[in-house]
């Protein structure tokens, strides 16, 4: 791959990365573009590939008929919050795995491991009554809680990979000198690691971004609501109302999509730090 | 520096788990607050209710009201979920088809004793009052109003195809559905329901069709005791709809649920449409048809020119789990009378409980004409209670729904659809 | 428990591996400093580890033994004055349920279907993009868009897409003269698996072209112009160097995107719901509806099924890794250490 390119092989390459990114972009452009579009035009025949009256009444209407921008903010709150927490909370664990060697670990990893595989329906009754005797039913502070446990197992795997390729030298030398194991880790490793703690961050945000089914079970009110719950009312209220959907959808989109544009240079990087190295 | 700039993020973050915690905010002293929650939720009826119980609340100084609007997809498991954890509802909105199981499971009041005496039962129609009692005596909710299927059309489209009037049976609208029907142009005839709830109107065409034998009593009996889905009528009613849907259907609409029938209808491509009254707020705020070009008509007759109108009801009851029975109870009565009613039903397009709804200029006019014509006829309309209480239903519901995609895939006849659910019906009858 | 987006720890896992080959550590260490650390050592990794131990046992761990019993009893939401312990009544339910077939069925071709050209076309993605070219940053940024919507969404955008009156799938293919007449493509069980499979490929070319990526920036040039130097052809180079080396990045990203592919109903549902007739559900996306039904037993004793048969995979991943970290990898790893008792 790395020698020289030819000119057929050149075209044949470019050919296919165009083709992809227009095939990776479209369902977004169109979703856009159905969102900008008239409500009464989204329905007309022939379909317009390009709104012929540029309209926001999407927006303002969902604005008008929905908190939406309550809907933002929480999501925003606890994707932020849980994203974070469960990343420094990650941190520790992944450090333990990384440079220890115990008798429960390869069971720990296990235990992990298995967290990925339970269908989330199975746990949604009891865990709805754990919250419940906790009292933090319909409750952000409670929402994050779950969010935190459902992000620390991969995180852990994950920023653990990239402690692996830290060489321990490292905060040895930083203890020789006096600090403790903490303030190794946290003055001496972290910043090595920040590409790879920003990567783990941004999986966490997302994933926590687009959560639907716990948000649902243990959100009640309105104002606790978030973003996906709200665009699944959307539907499931009496019409598929395509342009408050897609004006919805594109609100929902953009902020992840802004965190990607930014991140996506250290998300390849940070990957690549805890990915095989000969 | 960059110490620093960990320390901000933890600063916010922590901020932003207080802000979190703030939300549990303690009860005021004296005041009592009741959590409400929705079921069949959307958008414009939660406003609606929210406007409700803030007259409710002014009305009740001590009384503060928690509106819960869960999506509708999930609300009824939601719901479950609460009821079952015993807590965080106190007033629910109850379904015909969910009363049965939510009693039987201990988790809905009986308000009998409490609603004696209630001033509000003497403006309730008679339909409205035997709703709201179980075949026990029971009172686990009263209705805030009925949903009844009507023949929603679009004029324009009928009198281009040179018919003069809407259809009044189910041989003329598949004559007429199949007339518009033109899939190059994207005109459709009839918005077909083949998604979930698909046997609902497979059932109406049905009894439609056996109007003159049915069990008043059990919408799914005929008189001799024998199922509906066993008449020879029945065959020529699930033939008449395999039709509807070859000859006049979008292919897509196998598939189609409650969302997908309105849209198809309100988004201009589809001609007729058989739904609840409800549907007539949603329609009426489309942006690719207007007010001229649509309308609704009684619900199609079978061959004897009559039909039965399968009613179907919701309402308001309260958590055997609540604390505040009585201020619940409250709250039931003030939603089950007087200007809150006329308003939820109007709102939402419902067939009202209240009888002075009857001389309301409202109902006698456009849309609604269709109601009160088929409310005046009961002879050829006729009213039938449907076993939709029974235990079993969600099951069948999911049965029958999938029997009635299996036959428009061309997966299983009609004959052998009905022969299924005979057996099916006889079956659970027997226990 | 998530399923829905997907933080990459194939790659991540790896690392892991080498280390059982690595040269363990401190056997020549001086004997008071292990000591030192013995006594500390237990602290710390309880410390550290407590946290996340707490949480997840908590929160997904109680939740779902508590979740599990319900397998073995009857526990029906539409009557529960009845909750006996029924053994393996539920189990014997979902294997005879006439669905299961098809289910079972549907199951393997999503995630066949899926995982087979995200595999491909995110494994050709990462190689053109290996060598830098002008605003190679910006398709990066671009190509990963998809992978930051949820499933849900996912759903409904392509549901839109496919709609068959006013998609603008239809009308692109009646444009380009591939069909006459539009295709109700959610409509028929065949179309609307192609479709949730076509959704589902959009999404996760993604991920694979991240981790495969990611990798493929760790292989040393020198390999290459060796490779250049005996003339090898770019076929050769590919399988003789290229997938070697990251053999096991994309070994443990498969697995593990087989059990998120597997735990991931939320596409399905946001664009069948499992329909028409039943047809596109997969065993996730059918124990939704048993539970909407109801039946919170059967569905649990599903949901078992499901982890059970995921662990099967786990064992080979496992297996599929040890066999690795034996192998010639293990000898580069000087360099890295894990402090050991």
């Amino acid at each position: 791959m790395i020698g020289k390119e030819t000119t057929a092989g050149r075209a044949a390459k470019f050919t296919f990365l165009g083709l992809w990114l227009v095939f990776a972009l479209f369902p977004l452009y169109w979703i856009t573009v159905t969102s900008l579009k008239d409500p009464g035009d989204i329905f007309s025949f022939p379909i317009a590939y390009w709104p012929e009256r540029f309209s926001l009444e999407n927006y303002q209407g969902l604005f008008g008929k929905a908190d939406f921008g309550t809907y933002l903010v929480n999501s925003l709150v606890v994707s932020t919050v849980a994203g974070a927490v469960a990343t420094a909370i990650s941190t520790l664990s992944a450090y333990v795995l990384a440079r220890f060697e115990f008798r429960s670990k390869s069971a720990l990893l296990m235990a992990f491991l298995v967290t990925q595989m339970i269908p989330s329906f199975i746990a949604l009754g009891p865990l709805y009554l754990l919250m419940t005797d906790l009292q933090l039913v319909d409750n952000r502070l409670g929402l994050m809680l779950v969010y935190i446990a459902v992000c620390i197992p991969f995180c852990t795997v994950m920023l653990r990979g990239f402690f692996e390729n830290v060489p321990d030298a490292l905060e040895e030398a930083a203890m020789i000198d006096g600090l403790s194991r903490l303030g190794a880790l946290l003055r001496v490793l972290l910043p090595v690691m920040r590409p790879g703690i920003v990567a783990a961050f941004i999986f966490n945000f997302v994933n926590c971004w687009n959560e639907l089914f716990l948000s649902v079970t243990l959100m009640n009110s309105d104002e606790n609501k978030t973003v996906p719950t709200a665009l699944n009312g959307f539907i499931s209220s009496f019409n598929i109302d395509w342009g408050s959907m897609s004006a919805a959808a594109v609100l929902t989109i953009l902020p992840t999509m802004v965190l990607f544009a930014f991140a996506s240079r250290h998300i390849v990087q940070g990957l690549t730090a805890g990915a095989v190295k000969g | 520096m960059r110490r620093r700039t960990a320390a901000l993020a933890l600063g916010t973050a922590a901020a932003m788990v207080l802000t979190g915690c703030s939300t549990m905010s303690p009860g005021e002293s004296g005041t009592v607050t009741l959590n409400m929650v929705e079921s069949l939720t959307n958008p414009a009826r939660t406003d609606l209710l929210e406007e409700l119980i803030a007259d409710f609340e002014k009305q009740n100084p001590k009384i503060k009201v928690k509106l819960v609007s869960p999506p509708t997809e999930q609300a009824d498991q939601k719901l479950q979920q609460m009821l079952q954890s015993g807590s965080g509802v106190d007033v629910l909105e109850v379904r015909d088809i969910t009363v049965g199981p939510w009693s039987n499971n201990g988790w809905l009041y009986d308000m009998k004793k409490d609603l004696t005496g209630w001033k509000g039962w003497d403006a309730l129609t008679d339909n409205a009052v035997a709703a709201s009692e179980d075949d026990k005596g029971r009172t686990y909710f009263v209705p805030y109003g009925f949903y009844g299927l009507s023949l929603f059309h679009r004029t324009d489209l009928i009198k281009d195809a040179g018919f003069d009037k809407p259809p009044a049976t189910w041989e003329e609208l598949l004559e007429q559905a199949s007339k518009i029907h033109d899939p190059s142009s994207r005109r459709y005839g009839y918005a077909f329901r083949g998604g979930p709830n698909a046997h609902s109107n497979a059932t109406a065409a049905i009894e439609a069709y056996v109007a003159d034998r049915i069990d008043p009593a059990n919408g799914y009996l005929l008189k001799d005791g024998k199922t509906i889905f066993s008449a020879p009528e029945a065959l020529d009613a699930m033939e008449m709809y395999l039709k509807l849907f070859k000859q006049a259907s979008p292919k897509s609409s196998v598939a189609w649920g409650y969302p997908e029938m309105v849209e198809g209808f309100s988004n201009g491509s589809t001609a007729f449409l058989l739904q609840d009254p409800e549907v007539i707020a949603t329609v009426s705020e489309s942006k690719s048809i207007d007010a001229d070009q649509w309308s609704t008509a009684p619900l199609v007759a079978g061959p004897s020119g009559k039909t039965v109108q399968p009613l179907a009801t919701a309402g308001w009851g309260v958590a055997e789990g609540s604390k505040h029975k009585a201020e619940a109870v409250k709250l039931v009565e003030f939603l089950s009378e007087g200007e809150a009613s006329t308003r939820f039903s109007k709102g939402n397009s419902l067939v009202p409980i209240l009888k002075a709804a009857a001389e309301d200029e409202f109902y006698r006019t456009g849309p609604w004409a269709s109601y009160v014509t088929m409310t005046e006829n009961p002879d050829t309309f006729l009213v039938v209670t449907q076993p939709r209480g029974v235990a079993w239903w969600t099951e069948w519901q999911q049965r029958a729904d999938t029997d009635v995609q299996k036959m428009v895939l061309g997966k299983l006849t009609p004959k052998e659809l009905l022969a299924g659910w005979d057996a099916y019906w006889t079956e659970k009858w027997k226990k | 428990m998530s399923g829905t987006s997907t933080p990459p720890s194939g790659v991540t896992a790896a690392p892991s591996v080498r280390k059982e080959g690595a040269p363990p550590r401190g056997g020549g260490a001086g004997g008071r400093r292990r000591r030192e650390f013995t006594t500390r050592r237990g602290l710390v990794i309880a410390a550290f580890m407590a946290p996340a131990a707490v949480f997840v046992a908590l929160f997904t761990y109680y939740p779902m033994i508590a979740g599990s019993q319900m397998a073995f009893r009857n526990w029906n939401l539409t009557d529960l004055t009845d909750t006996s312990w029924v053994g393996l009544k539920n189990f014997r339910e979902v294997f005879t349920d006439p669905a299961w077939g098809t289910v079972l069925g549907n199951t393997a071709l999503w995630v066949v279907g899926s995982i087979v050209p995200q595999l491909v076309i995110g494994f050709a993605l990462a190689l053109w993009l290996r060598r830098r070219f002008r605003l190679r940053g910006l398709y990066q940024a671009l190509i990963f868009f998809p992978w930051a919507i949820s499933g849900f969404l996912i759903g409904i955008l392509f549901r839109w897409m496919f709609n068959s009156e006013f998609g603008v799938v239809n009308d692109l293919l009646q444009k380009a003269g591939l069909i006459d007449e539009p295709v109700a493509w959610l409509a028929d069980p065949d179309t609307a698996m192609t479709a949730v499979l076509i959704a589902n490929v959009w999404y996760g070319v993604t991920f694979f072209a991240i981790m495969i990526l990611a990798a493929l920036q760790s292989i040393p040039d020198e390999l290459y112009e060796a490779a250049a130097l005996d003339g090898a052809g770019k076929a050769r180079t590919l399988f003789r160097i290229t997938i070697p080396y990251i053999r096991v990045t994309l070994v443990l990203t498969v697995l593990l995107r087989v059990i998120w592919i597997f735990n991931f109903p939320d596409l399905i549902f946001g664009m069948t719901g499992g329909g028409p007739n039943d047809e596109t559900h997969i065993v996730t996306t059918w124990m939704i509806k048993i539970t909407q039904q109801g039946d919170y037993g059967k569905a649990s004793a599903l949901g078992l099924l499901v982890v059970a048969v995921l662990l099967v995979f786990a064992m080979f991943f496992l297996t599929a890794t040890r066999e690795r970290g034996g192998g010639r990898r293990g000898a580069g790893k000087g360099g890295k250490r894990g402090v050991r008792a």
